[in-house]
């Protein structure tokens, strides 16, 4: 129950609608939007540095790996301009334990 | 990736056995097992030819792990001496490192196939009787070897030991002995529990005894591999940052929009891949923390898997040991998924140009070869198990028995954390309605 009222006030899509208010109705907002933030800011970092829950073996970093006969294959295919965010839809390139397609390697 | 052929297993039929071990070299089967057992062993070594099998069993059978000193079978490992003790003599050894007296350190490069030490051979699930022949007095001692690797002979006192392989998952291809005391182990658990004492639940408050830490050891594979990696994708390069002023009077604003190109980036590289962990008894799965904290296993590594030892069932004296109950096949989804997470990671410098980031899309390891080696690392755990609250959830705090590293799960009080954080959100807000108000008025 209290998780999940932490993961409410911390919800993006509550965040976007109260700050997508104007301007007025925007500083009228802030208590709102500080006070469920910081609750569940508290709430779950307290959560965490007990539970350790998102702890792990970060295998991919720690592990001795040799990597040669690096080849590049990279060749533009369009453009997509006038976008608002500074960085690209669904990037996973840091995101290293979430698995794409599986293709065939020879 | 591609793996061992299958073959009939009885312990799990939907998945198939393991590797048998090479003919000659293989000790024979202890004397509980049945003549269709062996069958069984035959035919799946036919089935399994096209695997390499390295041969780490000790080659003895007798149950007697003797001290090279004196020939007493009195034997245990000291914490303070590093090594194992003989309670006669006093010699003290450490025997030998097993990636040298295997030949398990040859190239990674080299690697074809899958090699496999004899010690992550299947599990049999119904083998749990070993009958031993006591050689001091020729007594016939039978050892319960879901729960011992030793027994005194109940006649001439002598310790005997299971010291031939036996497929049950209890006894590893190599072990990587305690280094830290179990002082220095309660000492970095006190230090962790003293941080985390404000929030944590009362009942852990009072039924934390630090006393009851206990040295066991877990059961890993530990995976070399050589292969080749493909990844593609789309990534994104900014060529134009721009921004737009929209509205006027009050309503006046300006938006920030960027120009990209897109290309398609593909990935090709080799990796050899060194001492990579896998959990290998079922309940310390990594990824299920449904009835205990597992992940906080997971995290205390790396352990220095190179600097395991042949297996000595004298090292295991006076800790607990967990069985290996998963087997090659069982693990090796997660081992292909865990090689294209390092292939991934890997890939992070090559892309460096693309600064709105790379959507990986498609991906794939070519797997040449593997090599395969169960060890038992040493873990000092504390564990704790709310039982007044019906809660079911193990708390480990685990110390890693070589580096000390020391990670842990302590209970919370909620209501506690409610409070503070509804205090704090309390005061966010009243400081967000001053500033709110200022804005709204001014």
């Amino acid at each position: 129950m209290l998780p999940l009222l932490a993961e409410l006030s911390a919800d993006p899509a509550t965040m976007t609608l109260l700050a997508g208010s104007d301007s007025g109705a925007g500083g009228i907002a802030i208590p709102f939007i500080a006070g469920p933030a910081v609750f569940a800011a508290v709430y779950g970092g307290i959560y965490r540095y007990y539970r350790n829950t998102d702890k792990r073996h970060h295998f991919e970093r720690e592990t001795e790996v040799s990597v040669g006969n690096l080849r590049s294959g990279d060749r533009k295919v369009g453009e997509n301009n006038r976008q608002q965010d500074r960085a690209m839809r669904g990037r996973n390139s840091t995101d290293h334990l979430q698995r794409v397609h599986r293709i065939a390697v020879d | 990736m591609s793996v061992p052929p299958e073959v009939p297993d009885r312990a799990h039929p939907d998945r198939p056995a393991g590797p048998p071990r090479p003919g000659g070299s293989v000790p024979p089967p202890p004397s509980g097992q049945q003549p269709e057992a062996v069958a069984e062993a035959a035919e799946a070594a036919r089935r399994d030819a096209a695997n390499r099998i390295i041969d780490t069993s000790s080659g003895q059978d007798d149950g007697l792990n003797k001290c090279p000193s004196c020939g007493s079978s009195e034997i245990r490992y000291s914490l303070t001496e590093k090594a194992l003790v003989c309670s006669y003599c006093r010699h003290t050894w450490n025997e030998e490192n097993a990636e040298e007296a295997f030949g398990l350190d040859s190239s990674i490069a080299d690697l074809r196939g899958h090699t496999m030490a004899s010690g992550t051979a299947d599990v049999r699930e119904d083998l749990t009787t070993v009958t031993l022949k006591c050689q001091g007095c020729g007594a016939e001692v039978v050892i319960n070897v879901d729960q011992d690797l030793q027994a005194r002979c109940h006649w001439c006192r002598q310790t005997l030991s299971i010291n031939s392989q036996i497929p049950n998952g209890a006894i590893p291809d190599a072990v990587l002995p305690f280094q830290l005391t179990r002082e220095e182990a309660i000492e970095r658990i006190d230090a962790f529990t003293a941080k985390r004492r404000a929030f944590a639940h009362h009942r852990f408050k009072e039924e934390y005894v630090p006393d009851n830490v206990m040295g066991v050891y877990i059961p890993y594979l530990v995976v070399d591999g050589n292969m080749h990696a493909v990844l593609q994708g789309t990534g994104e390069v900014t060529t134009r940052q721009y921004t737009v002023t929209r509205g006027s009077g009050d309503n006046k604003r300006t938006e920030t929009y960027y120009d990209a190109d897109v290309y398609g980036v593909q990935r090709a590289f080799d990796l050899l891949v060194d001492d990579l962990t896998i959990e290998s008894a079922e309940r310390f799965n990594a990824q299920d923390n449904a009835q205990a904290t597992n992940n906080i296993l997971n995290a205390v590594q790396p352990y220095d898997t190179e600097n395991a030892v042949i297996y000595n069932s004298n090292y295991l004296k006076n800790f607990t040991s967990e069985r290996r109950d998963l087997n090659v096949r069982d693990v090796d989804d997660d081992v292909e998924d865990h090689f294209l997470a390092i292939a991934r990671a890997k890939a992070v410098p090559t892309i460096n140009r693309y600064d709105r980031g790379v959507r990986w899309e498609r991906e794939g390891v070519a797997v040449r070869g593997t090599r395969w080696v169960s060890v038992y690392v040493p873990v000092w755990l504390y564990s704790y198990a709310d039982s007044a609250t019906g809660d079911s959830l193990t708390h480990y705090i685990a110390v890693n028995g070589r580096t000390g590293t020391t990670m842990g799960s302590v209970p919370v009080s909620h209501p506690k954390i409610f409070a503070v954080s509804c205090a704090a959100g309390t005061v966010a807000a009243v400081v967000g309605a001053i500033v709110g108000l200022s804005q709204f008025l001014f």
